[in-house]
């Protein structure tokens, strides 16, 4: 170990300086886009534990009156956040189970039998992840409204779970069936010889083995669903159903009165903060996610 | 087989059925909707009153809608544009060999993991902001004051201030989907074409852009399905329900169907459906348009 992290700074410490030369425009470019990032998201994260005043006359960066963590449990306890902060948890954490445990045995079985409707249903699925949320959010309204649940705080929360697994159900399933179609047949096969049959094969062997793209899409579908905004703007009719993504737009609204500009920022911070450590932790996974299901 | 049928039905069924609940019904509703004059999305079958084509002609003709459409056409090719140049260039100088390749990548593509409020708040708040805002600094610290007095979200600038917000939020994804398929090109026929004394603009232009093709494709099938679905950021730029600079057609929906809206006189979920109907054609369209144009595919990574 020690010996391979030698080497590596051996290599590390050896700059070509002719080609590192060649690249400085490209290193230019790129680092006024990631300083103006780093710039917009540390301002935001200053302002948060500034107080108004202070960011009207400028000093925001100074912090002339320290650091003020009491915008947070200000933002916290007073307009909702904590109402929004807990109902997007629950819709994100639910909905991210039930779709594996929906998603994984279809995707599974798409990916090793062959039946008529197997080519249907994935082009089906596939055709769906284009399908714009216009196309499909009336109807959904007109049966959910017809039903007379609106009124009805812990069925619309059944109801908005029921939308978000429903709208990543394409996405999930086709995920994860390419990663099983990597996974060589021959365990079932083995599993087979044994006795084993082949439901008890799927959950005792195949979906513990497909663990790394089952975390890989939830992380996805945990960062979708904790920002969607669309349906949750118009099913979640009421503040004890708003996600954060809602409420914060609501809380902007009211912001242009209360005028409490410090503690805006604090719950623009609160609301992007579990996706931000869920990245710092897993952006190599998230990324690799990307890439690895796009076909070129 | 016998004992797999089983099987099958039963690890497909929740899936195929919550699918047909939230995808197939809903569309072909949808479809339906469109060709009827509805009172309100909650009416039953009964009490809808057929009009044909009729939605689509008077929202062709009414200005407003006409107005939405040309927004999200110009953030389709304008923003299309912005996204994809700037998107390339970071994925081809990411890839050129700099160090900190990982980091730089992952703080480009940090934006998309934000929730679109959160950004464009920063955005709205911070940036734009005519009191404290990072542009009127930036500005003032370079002495160009008539610059850093500009009202970025005033009707004349917004919909501008909009577009960039919106752009610098997707560079990050389209990177990503570039970086892709640059690393799938095989390093030896770059090496080859060092030996033939290409330079770097020749390589770029002679192997890199042919082929990407496939994987442009892809990203202007991504950024066209993001902009049928624009509607966040059109929301929170617009100060009142309907600013002409910054609405789009499904800001134009959601007034006309679910919301209180100053531009919306007659309440008709059938324009709702249509627009519906507007945008999928519209993405089925660039769709088709994109694999006639890209369709020499011989060159497969």
């Amino acid at each position: 170990m020690a010996g391979k992290n030698m080497k590596e700074k051996k290599k590390r410490e050896k700059i070509n300086w002719k080609k590192e030369l060649k690249l400085t425009p490209g290193y230019l470019i790129i680092l006024i886009w990631v300083i103006f990032t780093f710039m917009l998201l540390g301002w935001i994260l200053a302002a948060s534990l500034s107080t108004t005043s202070d960011i009207f006359a400028g000093n925001t960066l100074k912090f002339p009156s320290g650091l003020h963590f009491e915008n947070y449990a200000k933002a916290w306890g007073s307009s909702n956040v904590a109402t929004f902060f807990s109902n997007s948890l629950v819709y994100s954490l639910i909905s991210c189970t039930l779709l594996i445990l929906i998603c994984a045995p279809a995707a599974y079985v798409l990916s090793r039998f062959k039946f008529i409707a197997n080519k249907v249903i994935q082009t089906g699925f596939v055709s769906a992840m284009g399908v714009p949320i216009t196309m499909i959010v009336l109807p959904l309204f007109g049966v959910v409204a017809n039903l007379g649940i609106l009124n009805n705080v812990l069925a619309t929360k059944g109801v908005l779970i029921l939308l978000y697994v429903g709208i990543n159900i394409p996405y999930t399933t086709i995920f994860l069936l390419t990663f099983f179609s990597n996974i060589s047949r021959t365990y079932e096969e083995a599993a087979a010889i044994d006795g084993c049959p082949p439901m008890k094969t799927f959950w005792r062997i195949m979906f513990p083995m497909a663990q790394s793209g089952i975390v890989t899409v939830t992380i996805f579908n945990f960062i979708n669903i904790w920002n969607e905004y669309f349906l949750s703007l118009i099913f979640a009719n009421s503040d004890e159903l708003r996600p954060v993504a809602v409420g914060l737009y609501g809380m902007l609204q009211s912001m242009q009165y209360t005028g409490n500009w410090a503690g805006m920022f604090a719950a623009v911070v609160i609301v992007f903060l579990p996706t931000f450590i869920l990245y710092i932790f897993l952006s190599e996974k998230i990324i690799s996610g990307i890439t690895g299901g796009i076909k070129g | 087989m016998k004992k797999n049928k089983g099987m099958i039905v039963a690890f497909l069924t929740p899936a195929v059925v919550i699918f047909l609940i939230v995808f197939l019904y809903p569309i072909i509703r949808t479809v339906m909707m469109s060709l009827y004059k509805i009172d309100s999305v909650t009416d039953a079958m009964d009490l809808w009153e057929f009009v044909g084509l009729g939605n689509f002609q008077k929202l062709f003709s009414t200005a407003i809608f006409k107005t939405a459409m040309y927004n999200i056409l110009k953030i389709w090719a304008i923003g299309g544009v912005i996204v994809m140049t700037l998107s390339l260039l970071f994925a081809v100088i990411l890839t050129s060999g700099i160090r900190g390749k990982k980091f730089f990548r992952a703080i480009i593509y940090l934006p998309n993991i934000v929730s679109a409020v959160a950004l464009a708040t920063m955005w709205l708040q911070y940036v734009y902001s005519s009191k404290f805002g990072l542009l009127k600094s930036f500005f003032e610290a370079l002495g160009l004051k008539s610059l850093a007095a500009t009202p970025w979200l005033d009707t004349a600038h917004k919909f501008w201030a909009l577009l960039f917000a919106y752009c610098f939020g997707m560079v990050g994804y389209h990177m990503l989907i570039w970086m892709s398929g640059i690393e799938r090109i095989s390093p030896e026929l770059y090496e080859a074409a060092t030996i033939d004394g290409a330079n770097i603009v020749q390589k770029f232009r002679y192997i890199t852009l042919p082929l990407l093709k496939g994987v442009f494709k892809t990203n202007i099938t991504m950024w066209t399905v993001s902009s049928a679905a624009f509607f966040v950021w059109s929301q929170l730029f617009s100060n009142v329900t309907a600013d002409k600079s910054t609405l789009v057609p499904v800001q134009y929906m959601y007034m006309h169907t679910f919301g209180a809206g100053n531009a919306v006189t007659d309440r008709n979920a059938g324009y709702g459906a249509a627009i519906g109907i507007i945008l999928s054609l519209c993405v089925v369209l660039i769709f088709t348009i994109c694999n006639k144009l890209l369709k020499d595919d011989d060159l497969e990574l």
